[in-house]
């Protein structure tokens, strides 16, 4: 039999959350709504209060690395159903925010966020929607990044002069 | 009425009055309070009182841990005695809470008790500023020195006592009405009950039983209703409505429009053939829409008076000038479409407030679907449905299609807690009445499932969390802890589909019910705001009247001689509001036992001399205090009529000549006051010098 680790409330990491943007957090009584509302917590085991609860008690380590902070799909259907005004999904992006910087981000998003260092763009350009583009008398290659060479090379080095870079790859450390 | 001689000769600016036998600047002895760790745990008291110590004109500094107890007032008195103290600056709480005790404290050691300042350390200073212990400290320092300075300038003025008229008028018929009506007509005092509505009876006449220990609402209310009614000292007012009250404590003069019921109370005896008789049919009321009407009515079988009333908006005979089936239906000719409205005017000493409330109705696109679903309905329609005299003679059936509900949910805390809506409070009765409903729901229907949906249980009351055990122990009712996110019609069976989280299993669930029972909260009634509008009362943030002091003072209000009982003030269940009731009975027999009262001398004064009689104070004052007169030297002049004032200031701050003063802040209390906040070396200058200053400048 494993004994269940006993744990301590941490109020440090609250007052963090509080500051990052989840000013909202301690309004939460725990009452489900947004658990019921959510889309996501349907196909999946993403409980969206627990997330509110564990950042209430300062439960860093459950928190920050768990997967389930990137099962949020930033609906707001929560936001707008929670009795209390809890700002559900300020909360969640101020957690996202604070576990990137801790190197943890899901690798999903850790490719998306590369995209745009490497092509200056979130979602690249594929062969179909180029030829969907000249069936529309479009140029192939939208007037972006994508076709200026030199703009993609300004885009990468600005990723690298603000830690952009660094952040995905590392946490910023 | 006449006013006394005016006390305060001071004109309104300039050099302050001379106080006979006093030196310019009088003795002034000030008291600082710890009041415990409240007011020292944040501001340096040593160093106020070193700061007070200093200025001109202060004899005396003390600090106390609690001023207001027996040693401190003790204190107080021995220094006004031993130094010859002529003015007393307290630098405690609010003088909302202990200006009273204060006064009567330097009035034993021989002051005049409005020689007393005080000033506010704890409300305006270290419970506003905790997190900033030395700015504090400054502004409690800066406060003092405009106390001071104040206090070197007030002047002695003598209260008065008016007569109480022995009548209490009390507002709202519902539980707390009868009640407060009850107590005060026993103890032998002559009261009007206004009602709104046709029958007194209020919210406690429509519901089934009451929680906890069943007793059926209207079994227990009917015979308080009748007793009132035959109440020789209690004039009963129903279907009237409160206009206009002026006055003051003791002696309000009362505006009471008595709407005209079409029916002659005095020749009617509540036989019913009027309504046997009338061809129209429409929702009661009374049954939030479920059952039905006459135009020509009683609300329900026990209505006090049991006096029929016609709704003009539905008869026939008002929207086609024909029909008059109830005329010639009348065997004792007590219907009459002619009937006009009658103005009363009262003569009564005390006011109690019992206006009640409204339930919550759910937001028309709300996630609960009550105006789109038919077998989702609110706990007071619940009520109705399960009311032996309701309109399915108590057995509950759901509104789509009458038949016996198997499966019922009760969704909790809904229109309270929730911070959206602005609704922060807790209703304190939902769960109750929830559990109770159940517990009745099970008795008829054994077989029943009930499922209630709630956040927190709250069964704070006496026998309350026994009855809630009960109804999990002995009907099995289940408590699922969540609050639902959704809820889903099926159009062919019109069942409700609940998706929630059961938050203790961490585990979304969806299920189906028969009928959904939201178990709506408490808000203000209307016909509170339109009276406190009339009263001038205040509201606290939830919307509720504001009593005078949450502990100390719960049924009185800031405004002397007016009460509050039952949920006007705020949420609460029969035996609170009854016990409210009897409180505010209480309070407001206490001046008409005395027949007389004390009224504050505060009140405005006109300068004869330089009052040009333009009338703007008449036109301002929200009281109807001034009033223009022959002025004794001729012309038109202002006066005041110091019974009607309440010392508002409205009229002194706007009078042109500056003739208005109000005593106790005149001009140039408050000049001085101003100067003594605004002067960076302040401390150093004392008020004798800066109105050397003044002169000389």
């Amino acid at each position: 039999m494993v004994l269940a680790e006993a744990k301590e409330p941490n109020p440090e990491f609250t007052r963090k959350v509080v500051e990052a943007g989840g000013k909202t957090v301690n309004l939460c009584f725990q009452c489900g709504t947004c658990t019921g509302s959510c889309p996501s917590g349907r196909q999946t085991a993403f409980r969206v209060r627990k997330v509110v609860r564990r950042a209430q008690l300062g439960f860093e380590e459950d928190v920050l690395p768990s997967d389930d902070l990137w099962l949020c799909t930033t609906c707001y259907t929560c936001y707008e159903r929670c009795p209390r005004g809890v700002e559900i999904v300020d909360i969640i992006m101020a957690l996202r925010n604070m576990a990137v910087r801790k190197g943890y981000i899901a690798d999903a998003h850790k490719k998306v966020a590369q995209l745009i260092s490497k092509t200056g763009h979130l979602v690249s350009l594929r062969d179909e929607d180029k030829a969907l583009r000249k069936k529309l008398g479009l140029q192939e290659t939208p007037p972006t990044v994508f076709a200026h060479a030199d703009a993609l090379e300004q885009v990468k080095k600005i990723a690298q002069a603000c830690g952009f870079d660094k952040l995905v790859e590392t946490g910023g450390k | 009425m006449t006013a006394p001689e005016p006390q305060n000769k001071g004109t309104p600016q300039g050099e302050p009055a001379k106080i006979a036998g006093a030196a310019l600047v009088p003795k002034v002895g000030v008291f600082v309070c710890h009041c415990g760790s409240n007011i020292a745990g944040v501001v340096d008291c040593g160093k106020v009182r070193e700061a007070a110590e200093k200025l001109e004109g202060v004899v005396v500094a003390k600090e106390n841990k609690y001023t207001c107890s027996d040693l401190g007032q003790a204190e107080i008195i021995k220094a006004i005695k031993e130094h010859g103290i002529e003015r007393v600056v307290v630098a405690s709480c609010s003088p909302r809470l202990h200006e009273p005790t204060f006064r009567k404290c330097i009035q034993q050691a021989g002051l005049n008790p409005y020689l007393l300042h005080m000033v506010n350390l704890r409300e305006q200073c270290s419970w506003v500023h905790s997190h900033e212990k030395d700015k504090a400290t400054e502004k409690a320092i800066d406060l003092v020195l405009m106390g001071v300075s104040k206090a070197t300038r007030l002047e002695p003025l003598e209260a008065r006592e008016v007569p109480v008229e022995p009548t209490s008028l009390v507002i709202g018929g519902g539980v707390a009405g009868i009640q407060a009506a009850l107590d005060l007509a026993n103890m032998g005092f002559k009261v009007y009950l206004v009602e709104t509505q046709p029958s007194i009876g209020g919210k406690m006449a429509q519901l089934d039983k009451t929680f906890p220990t069943g007793d059926c609402a209207i079994c227990i209310l009917a015979p308080k209703m009748v007793e009132l009614a035959r109440n020789p000292n209690i004039t009963l007012l129903s279907y009237a409505d409160v206009e206009e009250v002026k006055g003051y404590i003791g002696n309000y003069d009362v505006k009471v429009r008595k709407k005209a019921r079409y029916v002659h109370e005095d020749k009617c005896v509540g036989c019913g053939l009027c309504s046997d008789a009338c061809p129209v049919k429409v929702d009661n009321e009374f049954d939030l829409g479920f059952g039905q009407r006459k135009a020509i009515y009683i609300p329900f079988p026990q209505a006090v008076p049991l006096k029929y009333t016609i709704d003009k908006e539905h008869c026939l005979h008002f929207k086609t000038g024909k029909c008059l089936l109830c005329v010639k239906a009348c065997t004792n000719e007590a219907v009459d479409h002619e009937m006009e409205d009658e103005i009363l005017t009262l003569k009564v000493g005390t006011i109690i407030v019992a206006t009640g409330y409204e339930t919550y109705v759910p937001m028309k696109k709300g996630v609960y679907k009550y105006w789109e679903y038919d077998n989702v309905i609110t706990g007071l329609e619940l009520e109705r449905l399960i009311n032996a005299s309701g309109p399915t003679g108590g057995h509950l059936i759901r509104p789509s299609d009458g038949t016996t509900p198997k499966r019922i949910a009760l969704v909790q805390c809904v229109g309270s807690r929730n911070k959206k809506i602005g609704n922060n409070y807790c209703s304190r009765v939902c769960c109750m009445y929830a559990i109770k409903n159940s517990q009745i729901i099970m008795e008829h229907e054994p077989s029943t499932e009930i499922a209630v949906y709630y956040n927190d249980i709250r069964a704070f009351g006496k026998g309350f969390e026994e009855l809630y055990h009960r109804v999990r122990e002995d009907y099995g009712v289940e408590f699922i802890r969540g609050r639902p996110a959704k809820l889903s019609e099926d159009p062919k069976t019109k069942n409700i589909k609940i998706r929630a989280e059961e938050t203790l299993l961490n585990k979304i669930t969806e299920r189906e019910f028969d009928l959904v029972v939201l178990s709506t909260g408490l808000r203000p009634s209307e016909g509170s705001k339109r009276i406190g509008k009339i009263l001038s009362l205040t509201t606290s943030p939830d919307g509720f009247f504001q009593e005078a002091h949450p502990k100390l003072r719960p049924v009185d209000t800031a405004m002397d001689g007016i009460y509050l009982a039952g949920c006007c003030q705020g949420p609460k269940d029969i035996p609170d509001s009854v016990a409210q009731a009897k409180a505010a009975a209480s309070s407001a027999a206490a001046p008409m036992f005395a027949k007389k009262v004390t009224i504050e001398p505060l009140t405005a004064w006109v300068n004869e001399e330089v009052c040009q009689g333009c009338g703007l104070c008449v036109e301002l004052c929200p009281y109807g205090s001034p009033e223009l007169v022959p002025g004794q030297k001729g012309g038109t002049k202002a006066h005041i009529i110091e019974a009607l004032c309440h010392g508002c200031g409205t009229c002194a701050a706007s009078c042109p000549q500056k003739a208005i003063v109000t005593r106790q802040f005149t001009d140039d209390q408050i000049y001085c006051e101003i100067q003594a906040a605004l002067s960076e070396h302040g401390r150093k200058q004392a008020p004798k010098k800066r109105a050397e200053a003044e002169v000389s400048g």
